[in-house]
């Protein structure tokens, strides 16, 4: 009987303190605090772990997957080649876009400033697609800005550290964008469905012309989150809205969110 | 309970450890195995009750303070699992000596496949709707069969955590 009692004050107490720290949370109280406590606490532990099992696991996955390692390094190689033929050939329509976005006085994204930063920790839970980078406040990283890697946009940094930042990816599912396609006179907004889901954009008219394989890139409309011309998705699949008149799409990001070592903080802040 | 205490803080702490460096890189057709779920579930199942309300709400907490998701969350859904967990415990249900050998695993399974649906319905009520639009099913399936596997093992693991008290105290 008694320990059944001491069994029910133990969960009371429990869930009292769990209800105690969300309210915490949600009035934006001493969650900073209580963060960099935590990271106090486990980094001790989280080093040892780091120590012991990092040279294991690489030793293990170099001895399964070396051929695999090869093949990758010469698919890199290729890779890293054709892509520094395009970027002279783009050179010049580089500069005719941001002559002509001069003009018409929209920010241009090659003429951005940007940090280079690598990803230091990915999202330790299923429920939330984030990244942790290693700039921060110290490097002009601000909440907001824009995150580009792997030929496309990666997502916005949500919070900073004087060392580090937070991004939340594009496939996060709290993730919208606006973006545009084609020659850029219409407009959609997509959002992220998942850690492994990628994106994807509901209730489209019927009159509207998308097909798998178009590109859509940042509308950089006033006021948005995002400069004009940042590629985000590309369409993989378009399927009929069952018992609605509209399309349903379905987008694969156009940045690997999968392959994330480094990227770029485009020094760019929404305006408000 | 309390001179278990210092050994289940420093196994717990050492989980979320192994949680954050480890099981969040390996991930298994992208889910995160929650090891900070699995731990107060066993220990519950090992019968320490208290013990495993402790490390759920321990465990838990890190967990989310390094997480982007609502703040307690984590914690709130071990703290369900320990409890449901200790009074199969209390019955001697998942006992590792007395039952089936396969009775652990499913319990592990079951907390597995339950855990990622408690968690969508705790951020329902804190306000998170976009939460569901994720991987759930994924994470259902995956933590199941991941728990199914790793339920006896981290139940040793639990068992000897949990009597160090009772040795010191003989």
């Amino acid at each position: 009987m008694a320990s059944e009692r001491s069994r029910r004050r133990a969960l009371t107490v429990g869930v009292g303190a769990t209800v105690l720290v969300v309210v915490l949370y949600l009035t934006g109280g001493v969650l900073s605090g209580v963060r960099t406590a935590a990271n106090v606490v486990v980094s001790p532990f989280s080093w040892s772990v780091n120590e012991v099992a990092r040279p294991i696991g690489h030793f293990l996955a170099g001895a399964i997957d070396y051929s695999d390692v090869v093949a990758q390094n010469q698919r890199l190689r290729y890779e890293l080649g054709r892509a520094q033929q395009q970027a002279n050939e783009q050179w010049s329509f580089e500069r005719q876009l941001e002559q002509i976005s001069t003009q018409l006085h929209v920010p241009f994204i090659g003429s951005l400033p940007t940090v280079a930063a690598q990803v230091t920790a990915l999202s330790p839970t299923n429920f939330a697609a984030t990244v942790d980078i290693s700039v921060g406040r110290d490097n002009g990283v601000l909440a907001g800005m824009p995150v580009v890697a792997n030929g496309g946009l990666v997502g916005r940094v949500i919070s900073t550290t004087p060392h580090g930042a937070t991004v939340r990816l594009i496939s996060d599912t709290n993730s919208s964008i606006g973006v545009t396609y084609g020659n850029g006179s219409s407009t959609l907004l997509i959002s992220g469905r998942g850690v492994n889901n990628g994106l994807g954009a509901t209730a489209i008219p019927l009159t509207t012309t998308i097909s798998p394989g178009t590109v859509m890139a940042t509308d950089g409309l006033e006021g948005g989150l995002y400069p004009p011309g940042l590629p985000v998705a590309k369409v993989s699949k378009v399927t009929l809205t069952p018992g609605a008149a509209t399309y349903n799409l379905v987008l694969r990001p156009t940045a690997n969110l999968r392959q994330l070592s480094y990227l770029d903080v485009v020094l760019w802040e929404p305006s408000t | 309970m309390r001179r278990s205490l210092v050994p289940a803080t420093l196994v717990t702490l050492f989980v979320v450890a192994f949680q954050l460096e480890i099981f969040s890189s390996l991930r298994l057709a992208g889910v995160v195995i929650m090891l900070v779920w699995l731990w107060p579930l066993v220990m519950g199942l090992a019968g320490f009750t208290a013990l495993a309300l402790y490390v759920a709400l321990l465990g838990g907490l890190l967990f989310d303070t390094h997480a982007t998701t609502p703040l307690g969350l984590t914690a709130l859904v071990g703290l369900v699992l320990a409890y449901s967990a200790s009074r199969l415990g209390r019955e001697g249900i998942g006992d590792l000596d007395s039952a089936a050998i396969w009775v652990t695993p499913l319990i592990g399974a079951l907390g597995g496949f339950a855990a990622p649906v408690l968690y969508t319905i705790g951020a329902f009520i804190t306000l998170n709707f976009s939460i569901w639009r994720g991987s759930l099913l994924q994470s259902v399936v995956v933590n199941a069969v991941a728990f199914f596997f790793m339920a006896r093992p981290m139940m040793r693991l639990a068992r000897a955590v949990g009597t160090l008290g009772e040795r010191a105290r003989r």
